[in-house]
């Protein structure tokens, strides 16, 4: 290691220690007494550290708290939608990147001009029908419009399309029909593909926030960003500070943990995505 | 192997196409397709929401006027009426054109950066003339906002992530955990990250404050002083969505031979060097999927303009979703909202199709 | 022990259980966790309301409330859109002016003919609060209080400042007075005189809209048309900015900061509801909190006529209510009208006479200091529109003092908006 490289690594701690502080800020802030909270922020070393120190935030989340059961509602959205993603993107893909079909192209076409149509540009349509069907408050009415967005289907099309043609060939030479080669060859040589998406359809059903707005008004199906929302706007009046801070923490260390164990195969993924592509 | 044999031709390749096909097909028809053109039908029609759910009869047919009322006005002129927005548009026409000339653009490239500048030249001269006014004020300044929004966002999160991605693509355990520190912040959900900057930027609770104050400074009241407002929630965005961005370049440097830079060290090119003439060369079609998906992403941005300024102060980051949201759920008028829609529409599709052809010309 | 309770518990859920109904309320307030079913000790109007909500779901024979968390931004949008969407909640809370719009279409359900067999007695409510939830003759709610801006001083500042007077704060009664008495305060205290949300939320028009009916003047008029950009708009607006052009208060605090200004000493006037009377009392008793002496007013008249922005909170049920889930939706409603005096301890005004007349509400701290905004309080001409109509002066307000805009030109676009809304 060159004295260049430690130079880098000491240049870059200091951007993101800074990156990492307005999180460390919102930890340490749920560890105060919210009677502390209400006149100074700032106790003890701008209030980065938690002194004077409490964990009753927390317990009172846990003993009263509906942010665990927003949470479980957030997860189950988000792994319910990645599912549906991965399952229809990958299938989708692979028809329009490696299979000859009539209208292929057009189809491809129509696949992938929905691209252009923002989720954000059909939710009204997407809530009156909804409501036409009586399907408002339930899981399914927070999973499936995301299913829809071609996006999967796009990255899922430039991936197949990179795989060599040999492997398939051989595979068609042995006999082997289009859906063995799908789940047998595609779909293990996708693997990292499919967790790119996956990570990205994830990241996107956790944080989405209008749609479950406008379709969740009952408690049962409030996700994570919904309840958060409902409790932050009136801190000033209500709960404190304290109280609103742990929710958040609260919302965010599942994903946090699970992002830290899962983040080096991610980047691997990638890597390996990268060099065989 | 041999039951993969056995099930052999069992079915044909056009069926399994269908077969795999259906699933998205029919999700993509039923909530994607269907909703765009019945948004567009309902943007023709004056659509109470509370009036048609309880009396689906109670809606009325009345053609583009959804439209003439959110985009149009009385006496609207056109004019040098913006001589900043406008002059731009022209510089840059003269600039596609003589790039083109001096042959450093190509054909595609100068006709996307020509029809940018000619609307550039062409929608800020449309202003209301004498007596005139638009029929919704708030509109275009929204529309402003929101590009406004992106035109900060997008170049900050993409040049801050390239730079990290660039500094950080190495195996060693410290880039390891700066990668992961600056990604942190990706997996916070909308209103996690609003929450943490409310309270951040807050003139009196707030961090920033705190520390500005022990200094002797005045704090600045972020959320509520409109030249800062924008400019607290484009902080507070690109801390959030720098991290996706960031493992896309890292992803796309990985694709990038050693051999290259080996080359190009030969010449003399390392460091700052290197990273000009041999790592954005490279990394031209990462950037650009970068870009489309920031761009996308951000223009349909509502959380933090809702929930961090409610739009104000004053309406300066009153951003086109959120008007969307509040025309039709607050005032119920699911029309002229289906027609702000359909105009949202337009521009991402805009902005998709000259993407989708800088990034082919690329390849 | 722990089976035993187990068991009982069990036993309970099963008894009642069979007839239960569960009744979703939406409300907004802001959330209250750990509220309780004492109803007699919790402070601040979140956990007051949520403790009678427990204490109707304990204390109610079959029936369970299941209460939808909402944030006050989003309630009116999320209300709309569980009636567009045909799951509206089967109890909610809302503001008397949004009658027209909800009763208006046919949403909420007429209940003056069921209020006798839930035990609601309507003659009890004042003729003011009878008139609040009417509209087209019927009844369509159940009023829950009077809420108004007031002024809340911090005695001490005043004092320093000498605008104290047989221990009440002098007020002033002009334009004039008001910009004397902010220069004084800031001569003698260095702090601002007045503190309230300009920034956010619309204090800043309650206040505003409150210096015009002063002068016997309205934004609109019952036949729909704006009146805004008049000789009265521009005296109101002209009387809060000369503040700001003189330093002697600042525009940029939302409700939040402003809150939190007062608290810690920093101004001598809060302008905000009935609400936060009974938590800035408790605020006040704490020995580390800046405000000390907290004395409540009503608002003073600058002008001709005594006015301050009014509103009622009410509870309503959905038309498509039947049968037994609508009669446990009117219980629910008649034991939070049992509760008025609860209500109260906010700082709110009870609907009730009995409660209005009653020891325990007159009693309540400070409530003698401001008798007089029952008199004064107003709100502007019913309208449709009125969620629109207040964003419109919200925005054109704010661009007048946080952005400087030509009052003229604000107000004249306001009245450009607000008659386009109404015409509408």
């Amino acid at each position: 290691m060159t004295r260049s490289y430690y130079w880098l690594i000491l240049g870059l701690s200091i951007p993101a220690f800074l990156w990492l502080l307005p999180t460390l800020w919102m930890v340490s802030l749920s560890f105060q007494p919210n009677e502390v909270l209400a006149r100074t922020t700032s106790s003890t070393f701008f209030g980065l550290v938690p002194l004077p120190f409490t964990a009753e935030n927390y317990s009172a989340l846990f003993a009263f708290g509906q942010t665990p059961w927003w949470f479980l509602n957030s997860l189950i959205v988000s792994v319910g939608m990645t599912l549906g993603v991965l399952a229809v993107s990958t299938t989708a893909g692979y028809a329009l990147a490696r299979l000859d079909f009539p209208f292929k192209t057009p189809l491809t076409i129509i696949c992938l001009i929905g691209l252009m149509v923002p989720e954000q540009a059909v939710f009204i349509p997407l809530y009156t029908m909804f409501a036409d069907f009586g399907w408002h408050n339930s899981y399914h009415a927070l999973i499936l419009p995301r299913m829809a967005v071609p996006i999967g289907v796009f990255l899922m099309l430039q991936f197949f399309r990179a795989i060599p043609k040999d492997i398939e060939e051989a595979a068609r030479l042995d006999g082997v029909g289009w859906l063995q080669i799908f789940w047998y060859i595609m779909l293990p040589l996708a693997r990292p593909a499919m967790m790119t998406l996956a990570i990205l359809t994830f990241l996107y059903a956790w944080n989405d926030y209008l749609w479950p707005l406008v379709s969740a008004q009952q408690r049962e199906y409030f996700t994570i960003t919904l309840g958060l929302a409902s409790i932050q706007s009136n801190f000033a009046q209500s709960e404190g500070l304290g109280r609103v801070m742990a929710s958040g923490v609260i919302a965010s260390l599942p994903v946090v943990i699970l992002f830290l164990i899962f983040q080096r195969y991610v980047v691997q993924a990638m890597t390996a995505g990268g060099s065989k592509g | 192997m041999q039951d993969l044999k056995a099930s052999k031709k069992r079915m044909s390749q056009t069926q399994a196409a269908w077969l795999l096909l259906a699933p998205f097909l029919l999700t993509y028809g039923l909530f994607l397709v269907y909703p765009f053109f019945r948004g567009f039908w309902i943007s023709l029609h004056d659509w109470n929401l509370l009036a048609v759910a309880f009396n689906p009869d109670a809606k009325e047919f009345i053609g583009l006027r959804n439209y003439e009322r959110v985009m149009w006005g009385r006496n609207i002129e056109w004019g040098f009426a913006s001589p900043f927005w406008q002059g731009l548009g022209v510089l840059g026409l003269a600039a596609s054109a003589y790039l083109r000339r001096v042959d450093r653009l190509s054909r595609f490239n100068a006709i996307a950066l020509g029809v940018a500048s000619l609307l550039l030249v062409v929608l800020p001269g449309f202003h209301p003339g004498e007596e005139g006014r638009w029929y919704d004020r708030r509109f275009w300044p929204t529309v402003g906002n929101t590009l406004l929004f992106v035109a900060l966002a997008v170049p900050g999160v993409t040049i801050s992530a390239l730079f990290l991605a660039a500094a950080l693509n190495g195996e060693t355990r410290a880039m390891g955990v700066l990668r992961t520190l600056f990604f942190l912040s990706q997996v916070l959900s909308v209103t996690v990250v609003t929450l943490i900057w409310q309270i951040m930027f807050s003139p009196r609770q707030g961090l920033i404050a705190n520390i500005t104050e022990t200094f002797g400074g005045i704090p600045i009241n972020w959320l509520t002083d409109e030249q800062f407002a924008m400019a607290a929630i484009v902080i507070a965005t690109i801390w959030w969505s720098l991290g996706i961005a960031m493992i896309l370049f890292l992803a796309g440097l990985q694709d990038i031979s050693k051999d290259i830079y080996e080359a190009a060290a030969l010449d003399n090119a390392k460091g700052v060097k290197a990273f000009w003439f041999v790592t954005l060369p490279n990394l031209q079609r990462t950037i650009t999927l970068v870009v489309v998906l920031q761009i996308i992403l951000h223009f349909q941005v509502f959380g933090q303009s809702h929930l961090m300024t409610q739009g104000g102060p004053n309406d300066t980051t009153q951003v086109l979703v959120r008007y969307i949201y509040q025309t039709g759920f607050r005032d119920s008028e699911l029309g002229r909202a289906s027609a702000m829609a359909v105009f949202l529409f337009v521009i991402m599709g805009t902005f998709s199709v000259i993407q989708f052809i800088i990034g082919r010309e690329k390849e | 022990m722990k089976h035993v309770l187990l068991s009982a518990a069990a036993a309970a859920t099963i008894t009642t259980g069979a007839f239960a109904q569960e009744i979703t309320l939406g409300r907004f307030f802001g959330a209250c966790e750990d509220a309780g079913t004492d109803t007699t000790v919790s402070t601040g109007e979140a956990c007051i309301i949520q403790s009678i909500i427990n204490a109707a779901d304990a204390e109610l024979d079959g029936i369970s409330i299941n209460t939808l968390p909402t944030d006050w931004g989003n309630y009116y949008d999320q209300i709309k859109a569980a009636y567009a969407g045909g799951t509206p909640p089967d109890v909610h809370v809302m503001h008397r002016h949004r009658i027209p719009e909800f009763a208006g279409l046919g949403a909420l359900a007429e209940i003056s003919g069921d209020l006798e067999a839930a035990g609601i007695d309507p003659n009890d409510w004042s003729p003011a609060a009878l008139d609040a939830v009417s509209f087209n003759g019927g009844i369509y709610g159940v009023p829950m209080d009077f809420h108004a801006n007031l002024w809340h001083v911090n005695m001490d500042v005043m004092e320093e400042a000498g605008l104290v007077e047989n221990g009440q704060p002098v007020l002033p009664s002009s334009p004039e007075e008001l910009l004397a008495h902010a220069q004084q305060v800031k001569d003698a205290t260095g702090k601002d005189y007045l503190a309230a949300d300009f920034a956010q939320f619309p204090i800043g028009v309650r206040l505003v809209l409150a210096l015009m009916w002063q002068q016997n003047a309205n934004i609109f008029t019952e036949d729909g048309t704006a009146t805004i950009n008049t000789e009265a708009g521009k005296n109101a607006v002209t009387a809060i900015t000369q503040l700001f052009d003189a330093s002697l208060a600042n525009p940029q605090l939302n409700y939040a900061d402003s809150q939190q200004a007062f608290l810690n000493g920093e101004a001598a006037i809060l302008v905000n509801g009935t609400w936060v009377v009974d938590f800035y009392t408790a605020e006040a008793a704490k020995e580390e909190v800046g405000l000390d002496n907290y004395y409540v007013a009503d608002f003073p008249t600058l002008f001709e006529t005594g006015a301050t922005w009014a509103d009622s909170h009410m509870w309503a049920i959905p038309s498509t209510l039947e049968g037994d889930k609508k009669m446990a939706a009117l219980k629910v409603l008649a034991f939070i009208n049992d509760h008025n005096i609860d209500w109260a301890r906010t700082g709110h005004m009870a609907v009730r006479t009995s409660v209005v007349e009653s020891e325990a509400y007159t009693s309540l701290p400070h409530r003698d200091e401001y008798t007089g905004t029952a008199a004064i309080a107003k709100d502007t001409p019913p309208s449709e529109r009125y969620g629109a109509i207040q964003d419109v002066l919200n925005r054109e307000l704010q661009a007048i003092w946080l952005t400087g805009k030509p009052v003229e030109d604000a107000l004249s676009d306001a009245e450009l908006e607000v008659q386009d809304l109404l015409d509408r």
